[in-house]
Formats: C-alpha cells, sequence, structure tokens
C-alpha cells in the first residue's frame, strides 16, 4: 500500500470514526449538563426563535466595538470564507463530497479556487501575526490557539502546493494533502476548533438567556 | 485521421499549440536573415488536440516548391507560403508517417546531396568508361 | 552500465551502417533513418549528427524475447510499430534470434537457437520479457517443457539487460491482480543481479517500445530511469500535465456522462474515472496509431495502465477523488460510542454541577 492509498483508506477512516465519535460526545456532554437556574423573573418569553436570532445577530459586531474590531474582523471574514469556498466549490472535492453523500453541485474553475485559496492563508498570517503582537492575545493565547490554527492552515497550504508540482511528485504531494485533513479532522471536535459545531449552542444559548433577561439581542 | 468535432462551437480547433509554434517560427526566421543560421523544429511529442496539427499545416499552406524523396520510404518536403519555411514529412517503407518538421532554412539540408554519396555516384560513374 | 558495443561478443557482428550499406541505403537516406530516431528517442533535432556517428559505429545486438503469462498484446503492439518498423528493427537494427510467437523454427529447433544465441553473445544480449512469471506453481506455464521461471533466470544469466515489456513484466499485470491465483510476479521481483528497464502499459505504446530497443542500439547505453524503473524520456510527465483537455479541468468544464454536451465537446473527464492525473505514460503527446489519437482524445478516460496494479485502484469509472472510507456500520458505531462518551462526561459534569450548587 503506497501512500497516497494510505492516506485515502485507513487514514481518512480513522478520521472519519474520531470526527464522528468526537463531535457526538462533545454536543451530548454538553447538552445534558444541567442549566443553571435563573431565579429572576423573566421579562419575556424566550424559544428557540431567540436562539436563532442570536445565532444570526453575532455575525455583526456591535456599534461601541465596530471601529476597534473592524481590521480582525475583516481577515476572519476573508480567512472562513475563503477556507469553506475552497472546500465546497473546489471541482475535485464536490467529486469527492459526492462519492459518499451522492450531493453534486457546481463549482467553481480552479484558477479562481487558487486565488481564493492564497487569499485564505494570508489572511490567516495576519491573524496569526496579530495574535503574537498584541500584547492581550499573546498572554491569553495557548497551545489550543496556535495548533488549532496550524491543523486549519496546513491543508489550504498542501493543497495550493499540488498544482505547483514542487518538491515531491503528485501522488506524494495528494497523499501529504489528505493526511493533512485527516490531522484536522482529528483535531476538529476538541479544543477551540470544536467552535465548528459548538457555536451555533454558545450563541444560541446566550440568546435565549438574554431574551428571558430582556437584554438586546 | 480524426474528425473534427463540430459540436464544440469552436470555429479552428485551439488547445494552445498553433501560436507558440508558429511565434517559434518568427523567430528562427529572424535568425536564418540575421546570420544564416537553420532550425529545425521538431512536431513529434508536441500535445496537439484534434484537428490542430492539421490547422497548422494548413495555416503554413503551400509555396512554390514540393520535393519528393525516395529513401527508405516516401519523404514530402515543400516550400510554406513563407519562403524560408519548410514542412517536411517522413514516411517509412509502408507509408506511415515517421516524422514531422518544420525546418527553417534557405534549403533543407536533407535535400542536399551527401558527399559520401556524390563520392559513390562518380565511382560509378567512371565506370561508364571503362 | 559499460558501453555494451565495447564487449568482445559483439566485436565481430556488422554495425548498422554497414547493414544499411549493404542494402543499397544511400547516406542520404541514413540521415533520414537518424533524423527520425531522433525524434523517436525524443530528442532534439540538433543530436542528428551524434546520431548519425553513433549508429555507423552500433553492432546490431542479439535480442532473446521471452513471452510468458501475457495475453500476446505487446508482441502485437510492437510488430504495429511505424518507426521504424518491426521488418526493419528485426532485420536490420536488431538481430532476433529468439521469439517462439513470431519465429519459424519450432520445438527443440527454437530452443537450440536460443542456447547458441545465449553462447556466441555472452555478457551482450538483450533479454526482452512480456508476461508475468507465476511462483505459485512452475506447471501454470511452461515453454518447451520447462518452467517460465527457470527459462527466465536462466536466459537473463549471460544478459547485458533485460527489458520488461508490458505492465504484466514490469508490474504483474492482469495475472498479478487480485486474488492472483497463479502467484505472478515482475521481472524485476525475480532478477535482481541485471540492469531492468520496464516499459509498462497495456499495452505500451509501440514507438515507447522502439525507441527504448533503438536506443539501446545507438548509444550502447540504458536510458535514464524513475525510481520504477521506466525511461523518464517516456515516462517524465503523467498524462494529466500533457493533455490537451487540461484547460477543461482547469475551467472546471466536465463532462457527466458518455454522451452529454461536454463529453460532446471534448471536455475532461476527471468525473468520469480519468487517472491521468496519477499515470505516467508518453500517452498525450507521442500518442497512438503514428500520432493519431489517445483513448482521452477518443472520449474515454485514461485507465493507468502504466502503474503498478492499475487493476486495483477502485474502479475504472471511479473519479480518482473518490473517498473510500468509513463503513456506514463504522460511523454508526462511531457515533454510538460518542454517545456513550458523552453521556459519561455528562454524568461526571453533572455530579460536579451539584456539588457547586449544594456549596452555594
Amino acid at each position: 500500500m503506497d501512500l497516497l492509498e494510505f492516506a485515502k483508506g485507513p487514514a481518512l477512516q480513522f478520521a472519519a470514526f474520531v470526527l464522528v465519535a468526537g463531535t457526538i460526545w462533545r454536543i451530548v456532554g454538553i447538552l445534558m449538563l444541567n442549566t443553571k437556574p435563573d431565579y429572576s423573573e423573566p421579562r419575556k418569553k424566550a424559544g428557540y426563535l431567540a436562539a436563532l436570532k442570536v445565532i444570526y445577530t453575532r455575525a455583526f459586531t456591535a456599534p461601541p466595538f465596530k471601529k476597534a474590531t473592524m481590521y480582525p474582523k475583516m481577515m476572519a471574514y476573508v480567512m472562513h470564507i475563503g477556507f469553506f469556498m475552497t472546500i465546497f466549490l473546489f471541482v475535485p472535492h464536490i467529486v469527492f463530497f459526492e462519492g459518499w453523500s451522492g450531493l453534486d453541485w457546481p463549482g467553481l474553475p480552479n484558477n479562481v479556487i487558487y486565488f481564493v485559496g492564497v487569499a485564505t492563508v494570508i489572511s490567516a498570517i495576519a491573524l496569526l501575526v496579530r495574535r503574537l503582537t498584541s500584547p492581550v492575545l499573546k498572554l491569553i493565547s495557548n497551545f489550543d490557539d496556535y495548533f488549532s490554527w496550524f491543523v486549519t492552515i496546513l491543508p489550504v497550504v498542501t493543497g495550493l502546493l499540488i498544482p505547483t508540482r514542487m518538491l515531491f511528485s503528485y501522488q506524494d504531494l495528494l497523499a501529504i494533502h489528505i493526511l493533512s485533513v485527516a490531522l484536522l479532522l482529528v483535531w476538529l471536535p476538541f479544543g477551540k476548533l470544536g467552535h465548528t459545531f459548538l457555536v451555533f449552542i454558545t450563541r444560541g444559548t446566550t440568546g435565549m438567556v438574554f431574551e428571558r433577561r430582556g437584554a438586546r439581542t | 485521421m480524426s474528425e473534427s468535432h463540430s459540436d464544440n462551437g469552436l470555429e479552428s480547433p485551439f488547445h494552445g499549440n498553433v501560436r507558440p509554434i508558429l511565434n517559434e517560427v518568427l523567430h528562427a526566421v529572424d535568425r536564418l536573415l540575421d546570420s544564416g543560421e537553420t532550425t529545425t523544429i521538431d512536431l513529434a511529442g508536441l500535445p496537439f488536440g484534434p484537428g490542430e496539427l492539421e490547422h497548422l499545416e494548413s495555416l503554413l499552406g503551400t509555396g512554390e516548391v514540393t520535393a519528393t524523396l525516395d529513401a527508405l520510404g516516401e519523404s514530402r518536403i515543400r516550400e510554406t507560403i513563407y519562403p524560408g519555411v519548410w514542412w517536411l514529412e517522413h514516411r517509412n517503407a509502408h507509408d506511415e508517417v515517421v516524422g514531422r518538421y518544420i525546418e527553417i532554412a534557405r534549403t533543407p539540408g536533407i535535400l542536399s546531396s551527401q558527399d559520401a554519396d556524390i563520392i559513390a555516384g562518380r565511382a560509378r560513374l567512371g565506370e561508364q568508361f571503362a | 552500465m559499460n558501453d555494451l558495443r565495447e564487449e568482445d561478443s559483439m566485436k565481430n557482428r556488422p554495425t548498422v551502417g554497414e547493414i544499411l550499406q549493404a542494402k543499397g541505403v544511400s547516406r542520404r537516406g541514413f540521415l533520414k533513418y537518424c533524423a527520425t530516431t531522433a525524434s523517436l528517442l525524443a530528442l532534439p533535432p540538433a543530436m542528428v549528427p551524434r546520431i548519425a556517428r553513433a549508429l555507423e559505429n552500433a553492432r546490431r545486438p542479439s535480442v532473446i524475447w521471452l513471452s510468458f503469462q501475457e495475453c500476446t498484446g505487446c508482441t502485437e503492439s510492437l510488430t504495429r510499430s511505424a518507426a521504424p518498423t518491426v521488418e526493419a528493427l528485426i532485420f536490420d537494427a536488431i538481430s532476433l534470434d529468439y521469439h517462439h510467437t513470431l519465429q519459424a523454427a519450432a520445438g527443440e529447433q527454437a530452443e537450440a537457437a536460443r542456447h547458441a544465441a545465449m553462447q556466441e553473445n555472452d555478457g551482450g544480449y538483450l533479454v526482452l520479457v512480456d508476461g508475468s512469471i507465476p511462483t505459485g506453481n512452475p506447471g501454470f506455464s511452461t515453454i518447451a517443457g520447462i518452467s517460465n521461471e527457470q527459462m527466465l533466470m536462466e536466459t537473463v544469466a549471460g544478459a547485458a539487460a533485460v527489458v520488461s515489456i508490458g505492465t504484466c513484466a514490469s508490474f504483474g499485470g492482469i495475472p498479478g491482480a487480485d486474488p492472483n491465483p497463479t502467484g505472478a510476479v515482475s521481472v524485476s521481483d525475480l532478477v535482481k543481479d541485471k540492469p531492468i528497464i520496464n516499459v509498462p502499459g497495456c499495452p505500451p505504446i509501440p514507438m515507447v517500445m522502439t525507441a527504448v530497443l533503438t536506443q539501446f542500439l545507438t548509444f550502447g547505453q540504458l536510458p535514464e530511469l524513475d525510481k520504477l524503473g521506466r525511461p523518464l524520456a517516456f515516462y517524465g510527465q503523467t498524462i494529466h500535465d500533457r493533455c490537451y483537455r487540461r484547460p477543461f479541468y482547469e475551467q472546471g468544464k466536465f463532462a457527466e456522462t458518455f454522451d452529454d454536451k461536454g463529453a460532446k465537446a471534448g471536455w475532461c473527464l476527471y468525473k468520469l474515472g480519468c487517472k491521468g492525473p496519477t499515470t505516467y505514460n508518453a500517452c498525450a503527446t507521442t500518442k497512438w496509431n503514428a500520432g493519431t489519437s489517445f483513448p482521452i482524445e477518443s472520449g474515454h478516460p485514461c485507465l493507468g495502465c502504466s502503474q503498478p496494479q492499475f487493476w486495483d485502484k477502485g474502479g475504472f469509472y471511479e473519479p480518482l477523488s473518490t473517498a473510500r472510507f468509513g463503513s456506514k456500520e463504522q460511523l454508526a458505531g462511531a457515533a454510538i460510542a460518542g454517545a456513550a462518551l458523552g453521556v459519561a462526561a455528562a454524568v461526571a459534569g453533572r455530579r460536579r454541577q451539584a456539588r457547586y450548587t449544594k456549596e452555594a
């Protein structure tokens, strides 16, 4: 079995297993916890609508903080949007998803994806630089922050290497790329990368609590 | 020969090979005029798409001179519509194409008589007087 | 390796130049031969004078062709080679002293010819092999009463080099595909002490086969090889990197079925299972039938036939991106395991919560 077959086979198999098990573990583990009793009078009846509302409104910075956070916010948007565009709008990836889901959708031309990929990497580096140079961020950043950054950006970088045919053969570059994705999937449920699915629970909870208390959502 | 694909909406077959080759020919002609240097472009091994080689051949066309060489099969040599630019097609004894070249020269080298052949021929000619 | 033309056994043989002259081929004809040889070897036209000098001194090597577990497609392909014609190859350029399919002699006469060639040219003959060699039971494939493995080992003992023609001889091929009932192996699995060139393909492009023989003939040496023993001149690039349909791949224009608009317009065949990106061969440039076309140009995705174990790399119509991971049962198991861990974590968490609430 060569490296590519290992990457496409057992490595991804293992990663998929850990991803599913880990994600469900965290979600069940959190949702089954007791809610803290709130002894104040409810100002408004909070329902899931409030949860959904805040999931949406948190995408936009509250006016008092807008100016101060404009730069990292923009960088983060470029990074996230670029990241998801390269994953879901690149045709070889779409073919991969079609293989196990049966769903197909149109993609973008490869050169557009390469450009978006480069933009993703640049914005990610900009955010890392900010994390390292801002005194507050530097103080509160831990291994989780840096490692999560690394495993997220590695697949984008290894993916961009493939069309260059630099350093290794096409097969080996592809294998390294798939292995880096496996690494990302294995780490994703744990640590701060878990925000991928937890962000909806946290924002939703905030929304319900705030709504009940009559705070602005 | 493969049929050209009439459904693809392209007027002439384009897969990116014709223009660079014509550009190479242009530079070779410049060199020929500057210093007399000749150039041979081997058309084998270029990733032509369907119909592209034929398109290149028709763009270069046929000029004033056409020659046939009969050695180890037929070879067809002709000057294109651009003087100094020659199209050579070598075939083997079974009339299969074994080589295609564009040669930029005053005369393609293969048309010149070779010393070894001249010497052998002179010997035969001498025997006429024996 | 040394220039094989220096081998003692070769010095009595006529040179190619002498043979062509004896046949009445003019110097001009010889130069045409050299020009087309340069094309064949993927060498630039500027090399023609050097090739002419080399061929003038090149002596016809003795070639022994051994056919084992094969479909004869490689021999068929070689006999369709245009440059030079196989007759020219056999009679002028090489001395094909043994080929049990093509030769006129049979039975003991044929075996005698093989042994004579081996003895006369000891140290200087080429062995060409097509077909894989069964190791499961010597009786699976025999010629003249001896097993393929025995014939191979005794024939290569005095050879200068071995050329594995086709994917079966190079990597095991069809007989070697899962479950490999005959225990088929490649030449390089058995022969360890001789230079081996692999010329894979199912079959290999005829001109590539001739080129390898011509390279040996002209320069007396083996060509530069990649890490799978294939000549870099013909197996140095993937089909994908030289395919004329590549711009469609980059633009995202793919044929989805064999008769849709995209297929008719000649779009990329990646989604139909093309193995071009992982296949090294000269099909996209040298093409087949004297440069007429190749599978992709004819509308069919590349099978990857010059790669090891290409029969066992997933389906021919399964795109390269297809994932082969996580059976549904396995992922269901993962979900259950996760849920169990989650419940356990929640129980522990609730106990801690209760403790804090009590303390408050």
